[in-house]
């Protein structure tokens, strides 16, 4: 039972954290190389991880998809400690619309002009922080979505993720509101009903009186 | 079309969460009165006493500006909506 639950807990812990992985907005500090657009057909195994056509067009099988090709550089622990090395990496850029994740985005033709201007030349190299949601998976052929770019002077930039840290201050107060709504509802609801239906069964006698038992000592399990 | 579905599902969502609220605050305050009373008059089996007492007090709540306060959870996502649609756009 212990094992089970222990599963549990590990299994929904990393189904929420890939969710917030996935969705939450993460900092590359990158040289953009060039900017292109092809053509994509979705399936149903890649679907999910694109967003829609552009805001106000028509939704088809078949669109075209703006890329902006990078080069990045290495991280660990999410970005928050750099590594001398860097890979290419490519991103999407697609509006994310209304709908999901809420990013409210609706600019992707002049954000891919803004990379265009951005574009780094060997010699003169340009560097830019690119901020961005999702995976690049390349057996899905699944690529992160830029959400915004802005050039710096150096590769050795901080970027202090200011909206993560309101977000999981807001996850936490969140939690903690919950619970206490929760025991409030316990304390005032559910518990005096117990003890409502604790007293009409004393009087039936002891049978039922053992059967209260029973159900209070299940009830006593979901409390810890 | 994205707006409308946006604006009708957050709608529900936040009025789910509008009337949850409320029941837990007046929950909240209903206890505390409770145990005023019950600070107040310690060893009093005046139920109808206290039940006046909690009515009261709940009234004088309704009139206060705290259930107001709740309406916060209709406007606060709608300001955040509109940072984060900011951020994202003009910065």
């Amino acid at each position: 039972m212990r094992k089970i639950k222990i599963g549990l807990f590990v299994f929904v812990f990393l189904l929420v954290g890939s969710l917030l992985h996935y969705v939450l907005p993460q900092h590359d500090i990158v040289r953009i190389t060039s900017t292109e657009v092809i053509r994509t057909d979705f399936t149903w195994l890649n679907r999910r991880f694109y967003a829609q056509a552009d805001s106000g067009s028509a939704e088809l099988g078949t669109r075209d998809l703006r890329l902006i090709n990078t080069e990045k550089k290495n991280t660990f622990l999410f970005g928050f400690i750099p590594r001398d090395s860097s890979r290419v990496m490519v991103y999407r850029n697609e509006d994310t619309g209304w709908i999901w994740p809420p990013y409210f985005k609706f600019d992707s033709s002049d954000l891919q002009a803004q990379a265009a201007a951005e574009i780094s030349v060997s010699g003169n190299e340009q560097w830019a922080v690119l901020t961005h949601y999702g995976w690049r998976n390349k057996y899905l052929s699944i690529y992160p979505n830029a959400i915004g770019v802005r050039a710096v002077d150096g590769p050795d930039v901080q970027v202090i993720p200011w909206f993560n840290i309101f977000f999981f201050v807001f996850l936490t107060a969140a939690f903690l509101f919950l619970r206490a709504m929760w025991r409030q509802f316990r304390e005032r609801t559910i518990d005096p009903a117990i003890q409502d239906m604790g007293d009409s069964l004393e009087a039936a006698g002891d049978a039922m009186a053992e059967k209260r038992g029973r159900v209070r000592r299940w009830l006593d399990t979901w409390r810890n | 079309m994205g707006l409308i579905r946006l604006v009708f599902f957050g709608f529900i969502a936040l009025s789910v969460v509008y009337f949850l609220v409320s029941i837990y605050s007046r929950s909240v305050r209903r206890e505390k009165l409770e145990d005023s009373w019950g600070k107040d008059n310690p060893d009093s089996n005046d139920d109808a006493a206290r039940e006046a007492f909690v009515d009261r007090g709940i009234t004088e709540y309704n009139a206060s500006i705290r259930p107001k306060l709740i309406l916060l959870v209709y406007v606060i996502p709608v300001i955040m909506v509109a940072v984060i649609h900011f951020l994202t756009t003009y910065n």
